[in-house]
């Protein structure tokens, strides 16, 4: 069962696009487990689309350049041809709108859901369907501990880390924040037990000891919001607990 | 023959509630007949509205327009998509404005090639597959590591074996070795900082 949760600011900064990136992709798969997220989400979209809505009290006089600008952008847009079809797009000089016209037709092959580790099979939350070609190789890093490494451009590297059965890290304690969603799988640290959708905060000062519960390890998906004071010549052996533990 | 579309702003007495369903049969008229006297009263109400709230989130009166004409061109272009049943008009209107002040935001930034709008809220599409293999390198191979992990003191080498080779807990490197957990600890910690050491004067 779930029992750790985005706060009710980050859902709402989540659903007016104002929290960052990395963290809102965590937040938006954290929902595709979460049905009460998922609940919250929606009635925070509706709440915010009536602020909208109302927010508007200055009217636009028909003679004003604002009207005379809107005029002018009623007739291009009805201009644009409609996407219900196949219809290629002339007009699409933004990125976004090739990327829309694109994902609006048939999946391409590379539309995987899954990813795979030491003949296992985990499925992943849709937001996170995208990543899986940014996912690196899985590197076996010190006893049960795997990690593959997920490219979100600008934003940092986030990880893909399997506990394997009862397998424990070190105690240590975390430098800046990290966030971790359970993919798959229980742990456990010494401070609580998470369960697969858990979203989980750490920050501080805070010490704890991760440890996979139960025989089949646990898979999780992990972002460091900052970029670590020892990143560069990071060895492999280091870098687990770097982004994981020893921050 | 665009000019004879009236540019009505009377929309503002008309109830939510009412003003939905009527935004909604709109919506699907320009979805099923490409109805630009639909649109125009879709883009009449909302327009004004789109830019109210965009130039108070961005605070720019260019980009606030930029995201109008956006956001109404996708409303134009693929009100096919629109589902009455899943939400109203507004909040469908307002989730596409959303997410390309997102992407505008990452696209001031100079941000390519990382978390979109369509991963987190696909309004407008089914499936995004992007495929982009960007494979990292890692800065210090295994090799390293591992001559330098030889050159660990012995005692502080087969605690960090124990425990990171063999994925045993400290307690049990502990009972193993007949040592308090605390001194385990330390040679952990000492060991860690040695390595992390002798990494940076390695670069």
């Amino acid at each position: 069962m779930i029992r750790f949760h985005p706060s009710a600011q980050q859902l709402k900064d989540f659903v007016e696009g104002t929290l960052s990136p990395a963290i809102s992709l965590m937040v938006s798969a954290h929902c595709d487990m979460c049905e009460k997220c998922q609940r919250f989400v929606e009635i925070e979209t509706e709440s915010l689309a009536a602020q909208m809505i109302s927010a508007a009290n200055e009217n636009v006089d028909d003679t004003s350049d604002i009207a005379f600008q809107f005029g002018d952008m009623l007739s291009q847009i009805t201009q644009l041809p409609s996407l219900d079809q196949d219809s290629i797009e002339p007009m699409a000089t933004l990125e976004y709108r090739e990327s829309m016209h694109k994902s609006s037709k048939a999946p391409e092959s590379s539309g995987l859901k899954t990813i795979e580790l030491d003949g296992r099979t985990f499925t992943l939350p849709r937001t996170l369907h995208r990543y899986i070609d940014k996912t690196g190789n899985w590197s076996s890093l010190v006893g049960k501990l795997w990690q593959a490494p997920v490219d979100l451009g600008n934003q940092g590297v986030a990880n893909f880390i399997f506990m394997g059965s009862d397998g424990s890290v070190p105690e240590h304690t975390h430098r800046g924040t990290e966030y971790t969603l359970v993919i798959d799988g229980e742990f456990s640290d010494g401070l609580s037990r998470y369960d697969t959708g858990d979203f989980i905060f750490m920050d501080g000062e805070k010490t704890h000891t991760p440890k996979a519960e139960g025989k089949d390890g646990c898979l999780v998906f992990s972002i460091v919001d900052q970029p670590l004071h020892f990143t560069s010549g990071l060895a492999r052996l280091l870098n687990p607990f770097s982004h994981l533990f020893f921050r | 023959m665009l000019v004879g579309i009236p540019l009505e702003q009377s929309n503002s007495t008309i109830k939510p509630k009412e003003c939905a369903t009527e935004m909604s049969d709109y919506l699907v008229a320009v979805a099923e007949a490409r109805c630009k006297r639909s649109f125009a009263r879709v883009f009449n109400y909302f327009a004004p509205r789109l830019r109210s709230y965009a130039l108070k989130q961005m605070g720019n009166e260019a980009l606030a327009m930029e995201l109008v004409q956006d956001t109404m061109s996708n409303v134009w272009q693929k009100a096919h998509l629109f589902n009455a049943e899943k939400g109203s008009p507004s909040t469908w209107i307002f989730t596409i404005a959303r997410n390309i002040r997102f992407d505008m935001l990452r696209k001031l930034q100079n941000r390519k090639e990382d978390v979109c709008s369509d991963d987190l809220w696909p309004v407008l599409c089914e499936q995004t597959a992007d495929a982009n293999e960007a494979p990292l390198d890692e800065q210090v191979t295994l090799e390293q590591i591992g001559y330098l992990f030889e050159s660990l003191p012995v005692k502080q080498k087969a605690v960090v074996e124990a425990i990171y080779i063999d994925g045993k807990s400290q307690q049990e490197v502990a009972d193993e070795l007949s040592i308090p957990l605390g001194t385990v600890k330390s040679r952990t910690r000492l060991a860690l900082q040695r390595l992390k050491v002798m990494l940076n004067d390695n670069d």
